[in-house]
């Protein structure tokens, strides 16, 4: 078989089903956000040419909701980058043992989200929840009310990262972990017998190999993390006053609980964009340059 | 009256019952299915027809009902929606004007009956209604000492809260002992909007032609009284806006407040081994210069315009306000008509029937509007303006403007 | 091995912080599981305690009464095994190529799948219940397969191909010479060194059928109906069942430990080329 034929038939199965299932949908969103039409009726429709972008483009809320976005995803990978490649090096250290760490390490992935994310909104609300009471009885803080998590408008879009923080670090300790166990031991091997320290291994040796693995998982994190919307609506409906709404939860609320079809298309085309713009950067900067 | 009611629905039965055996299916929150499970077997029981409970989370309804209704065709036959979703399916749903007859009028709260109406359509069948009502803490009123000692700082009796006034006076009174007198709740802006027609305000958010009045005098006064207690008497946990419904009833079993307002229904959902089982009174929601006034919390059944078995539907949807009473035995124990409460009234365990029928019936009780916009006026205009007055700053007139200027901007007004 | 005293002493400081690191991370589901145990007074009591005063099987007792709920997990865990065989066909050749045959096409194709995963869930709930009802497919298992499957396979790819990337081109080109042809080269002799990767892309792309919401909701009422549903149900609007609903998101995590203890046994290390050819 001639190795083009090959790789179109190899492909093939993925790229219909994704062209099936995924590209309607997507053709269909860039094609609504040209009219105004609502989600309950799309049968009668107005054409607006440019004005749901331009819309989009003008409203304060939207800018707003995007700045906080880019704060919320650096703010989560962030942490779930460093917990999670640290777990799973350590790990890594006690290699076979670790079976039962990492399952326990994957329990927060085995509960749905919305009681996920109600049981970290019980866990941060003030005077109620747990932590609060916890901190005060270390003495961090004087009573069970002085951390008002959810409602203060300071901190709020930070301490709803924490559910996202706690549920999706596994993703990144596991497939790191995985990772790393697929990293040729005869490469780590040969560095050990060259005399090189642990430090000087893990930075020439296991990072290289583990970058493309990286990559994915920063990409893939990256975007979930741009999306989420689903935890932080069930910890907070977004507020107090807009401070912890983010674009796709402003997207969700035109789309579904105003059923402005139009304009909410429009946004979400925008953020599609974006995002593309973003995965094209990192795998110019990050992917490619492993491999060529 | 409940016989003439059912005669009605007898001939309309026998009308069409002839046709064939039929199923239909219908949507439904959790509480709307055993609400309506015992009127239901009653009704196959008596028509042959088969009913088919679909049951899905809260939001749910209004997402599944919009997705059938987008494609065109409707595997339902009748859905039971909250009200606030009235005005958004109302295009959709079909007019049911002639169920509406002059003893089912007779025998619903007026209020009730202005929801269904949809641009002169009566396009929904109330099947049970709730509102929020005053519960407090019976061992603490009934006390003595408790009596005495309000008696002598506040100069009149300590009995339930009927103004505002005595709620502020007695939620500074029981704020002791390590216990708020009550809680405000900024998480949702309903209990607020009660107040707004409490102080006399002709509607919510908007008067009856739709203009925005959300800037009016009664909406600035009623927020200034809302967060009272939590900016100048300081009787309630100050986390205001991290407080929900299911906090502030929580707060209430847990005893940490002596007293809430909240949905009737939660009367008898007091955990049974809680502190305060078996402690807790209820009265009619507190009046403001207006008298009594609170939001109504009904459900609609609807048929969708894309519904296969309309007739059947119809059918269903009539026999359900016609047996409105079987519904009070499911555990929410809720009711639309009249004469079904009256028929529980006396009840033990029913002492919240009363209060709730009182606030329901109240001259200045009004549904939220019926506006498409209802739920982006809320999210975008009331909420940010609402949440930014328990902040506790000296800015509630202002803030009120901004939203307004909001909403008509919202409206295209 | 030999035994020295401060390679001990480090392995005693990797293992307690690997086990506090674990036990920490592992506390909100403790408290979950500890919730599920109190009577209902308690489930939410003020001040709250981290274990139950009263431990009682009542919340456990209302969840496998609940109408509808066992054959929701049998129809959650027909899906999500479904939706991980069906991803798994589909992606693992797709990301072969991709890492192994880099070129203009393979390296588009992957931005494609990342593309995808971009979308709003939102945005493809509407047109996916348009496309199930013309195909017939709503409330069906299979409908909610093709559902959960258009959404694991992006993620599967990208998790696949990363790992094939570890994979010298060379083990190929060697394996052709000696009679394979290309598609034997990836089932026979590439595959079976990937135990790792396809371990975790089929536990990942099970989690993600297994707890999926938007699709299940929208497409499936009566017979398809999934348990992420049922669970949502415990919270009302007329009040949380916060015990109840816990006690089944604690039932509901079981199989998943069960299936992820399983896998985590394929995620092992000490893969040698060296050992391949010889």
């Amino acid at each position: 078989m001639g190795e083009r034929r090959f790789v179109l038939l190899m492909l093939m199965p993925a790229a219909l089903f994704l062209g099936f299932l995924v590209s309607y949908p997507v053709a269909l969103l860039v094609y609504n956000s040209f009219f105004e039409v609502s989600l309950i009726d799309p049968s009668s429709r107005v054409w607006v040419g440019l004005a749901n972008y331009v819309d989009a483009l003008t409203s304060k809320r939207i800018l707003e909701s995007a700045l906080r976005t880019l704060k919320y995803s650096a703010f989560a990978l962030f942490f779930e980058l460093l917990f999670g490649l640290g777990a799973a090096l350590l790990f890594a250290a006690i290699a076979k043992r670790s079976q039962w760490h990492r399952t326990i390490f994957a329990l927060p992935l085995m509960i749905s989200p919305i009681v996920a994310g109600l049981l970290w909104r019980f866990l941060l609300v003030g005077n109620i929840g747990i932590l609060n009471y916890g901190l005060a009885a270390l003495g961090v803080i004087p009573d069970p009310g002085a951390i008002k998590w959810l409602s203060d408008t300071d901190i709020v879009i930070y301490s709803v990262a924490a559910a996202d923080i706690w549920l999706t670090t596994s993703f990144v300790a596991l497939v790191s972990y995985a990772g790393l166990t697929n990293i040729p031991q005869d490469v780590l091997e040969a560095a050990r017998i060259d005399g090189t320290n642990a430090v000087t291994r893990f930075w020439y040796v296991t990072l290289p190999m583990l970058r493309p693995v990286l990559a994915v998982v920063v990409v893939v994190r990256g975007i979930d993390a741009l999306k989420t919307f689903d935890l932080i609506w069930i910890q907070t409906q977004g507020g107090p006053r807009q401070a912890s709404e983010v674009l796709s939860m402003n997207i969700y609320q035109r789309m579904v609980r105003y059923g402005d079809l139009g304009q909410a298309s429009a946004t979400a085309t925008l953020f599609l964009v974006f995002m593309i713009g973003l995965a094209g950067l990192a795998y110019w900067k990050v992917w490619r340059t492993g491999n060529d | 009256m409940k016989k003439t009611l059912m005669c009605t629905v007898a001939a309309f039965t026998l009308a069409t019952s002839a046709a064939q055996a039929e199923g239909i299916t219908v949507l439904v929150e959790g509480g709307g299915h055993s609400l309506q499970q015992a009127v239901a077997d009653a009704f196959t029981k008596e028509t042959g027809i088969e009913v088919t409970f679909v049951e899905v989370p809260y939001q749910g309804v209004y997402d599944k009902l919009s997705a059938e209704i987008a494609s065109g065709t409707s595997n339902y036959d009748v859905a039971t929606i909250d009200v606030v979703w009235n005005a958004a399916f109302a295009p959709h749903v079909e007019d049911l004007s002639e169920l509406f007859t002059e003893a089912v009028k007779a025998d619903l709260p007026p209020a009730l009956l202005a929801d269904a109406n949809v641009g002169g359509e009566m396009i929904g069948m109330p099947t049970w209604a709730n509102a929020e009502i005053v519960f407090y803490r019976k061992d603490l009123w009934e006390d003595p000492a408790n009596q005495a000692a309000f008696k002598e700082q506040y100069g009149y009796d300590l009995a339930p809260p009927a103004t505002w006034q005595q709620w502020r006076d007695m939620a500074k009174f029981f704020t002791k002992d390590g216990m708020y007198g009550t809680d405000v709740i900024g998480g949702t802006s309903e209990e607020w909007m009660a107040e707004v027609l409490q102080a006399g305000s002709p509607g919510v958010i908007l008067d009856d032609s739709g203009n925005v009045i959300l800037d009016n005098p009664a909406h600035i006064e009623a927020l200034e009284n809302y967060r009272a207690p939590l900016c100048e008497d300081k009787s309630v946990p100050d986390n205001a806006l991290e407080i929900s419904w299911g906090e502030a009833q929580n707060l209430f079993y847990q005893g940490q407040t002596a007293m809430m307002k909240f949905w009737a229904h939660a009367y008898r959902m007091t955990p049974e081994d809680s502190k305060i089982a078996g402690k807790v009174g209820v009265a009619p929601m507190i009046g403001g210069s207006a008298g009594i006034a609170g939001i109504p919390g009904p459900w609609y059944n609807v048929i969708p315009s894309s519904s296969q078995h309309k007739d059947a539907a119809r059918q269903f949807i009539a026999y359900a306000i016609a047996h409105n009473a079987l519904g009070i035995e499911a555990p929410l124990g809720l009711a639309a008509t009249n004469s079904a409460y009256q028929s529980y009234m006396g009840k033990p365990g029913y002492e919240h029937f009363g209060p709730l029928m009182a606030t329901l019936s109240a001259p200045a009780t009004k549904g939220r509007p019926l506006n498409q916009h209802y739920q982006e006026l809320v999210d975008e205009a009331v909420m940010p303006a609402f949440q930014g007055a328990l902040e506790c700053e000296d800015n509630v007139a202002e803030l009120l403007q901004e939203a307004a200027a909001t909403a008509r901007d919202i409206l295209g007004q | 091995m030999t035994s020295r005293g401060p390679h001990d002493l480090g392995k005693t400081i990797i293992n307690a912080g690997a086990l506090l690191l674990v036990l920490s991370y592992a506390l909100p589901y403790v408290y979950l599981v500890s919730t599920a145990l109190k009577p209902a007074a308690d489930v939410q009591q003020i001040p709250p305690s981290f274990f139950p005063n009263r431990v009682t099987l009542e919340n456990f007792a209302t969840v496998v009464t609940t109408a509808g709920l066992p054959q929701a997990f049998l129809n959650s865990a027909v899906v999500a095994v479904l939706t991980t065989l069906l991803s798994l066909l589909i992606a693992v050749p797709a990301a072969y190529v991709s890492a192994l045959y880099r070129r203009r096409l393979t390296v588009l194709f992957l931005l494609f799948a990342l593309v995808t995963r971009m979308v709003p869930a939102v945005s493809l709930g509407v047109p996916l219940f348009q496309i199930m009802k013309t195909l017939g497919l709503l409330d069906t298992t299979l409908g909610l397969v093709l559902a959960h499957t258009s959404a694991a396979v992006p993620l599967a790819l990208l998790l696949m191909s990363a790992f094939f990337e570890s994979i010298p081109k060379e083990l190929e080109e060697a394996a052709r010479m000696d009679g394979c042809t290309r598609f034997g080269a990836f089932l026979h002799i590439v595959l079976p060194l990937m135990p790792s990767g396809l371990a975790i892309t089929a536990l990942f792309s099970f989690i993600a059928s297994w707890n999926e919401f938007l699709f299940a909701l929208l497409l499936t009422s009566q017979n398809g109906k999934t348990a992420p549903i049922v669970i949502a149900e415990f919270n009302s609007v007329y009040g949380l069942a916060w015990g109840p609903m816990t006690a089944a998101a604690v039932l509901y995590s079981l199989p998943v430990i069960l299936v992820t203890l399983i896998l985590q046994k394929q995620i092992v290390g000490g893969l040698t080329f060296g050992a391949v050819k010889g």
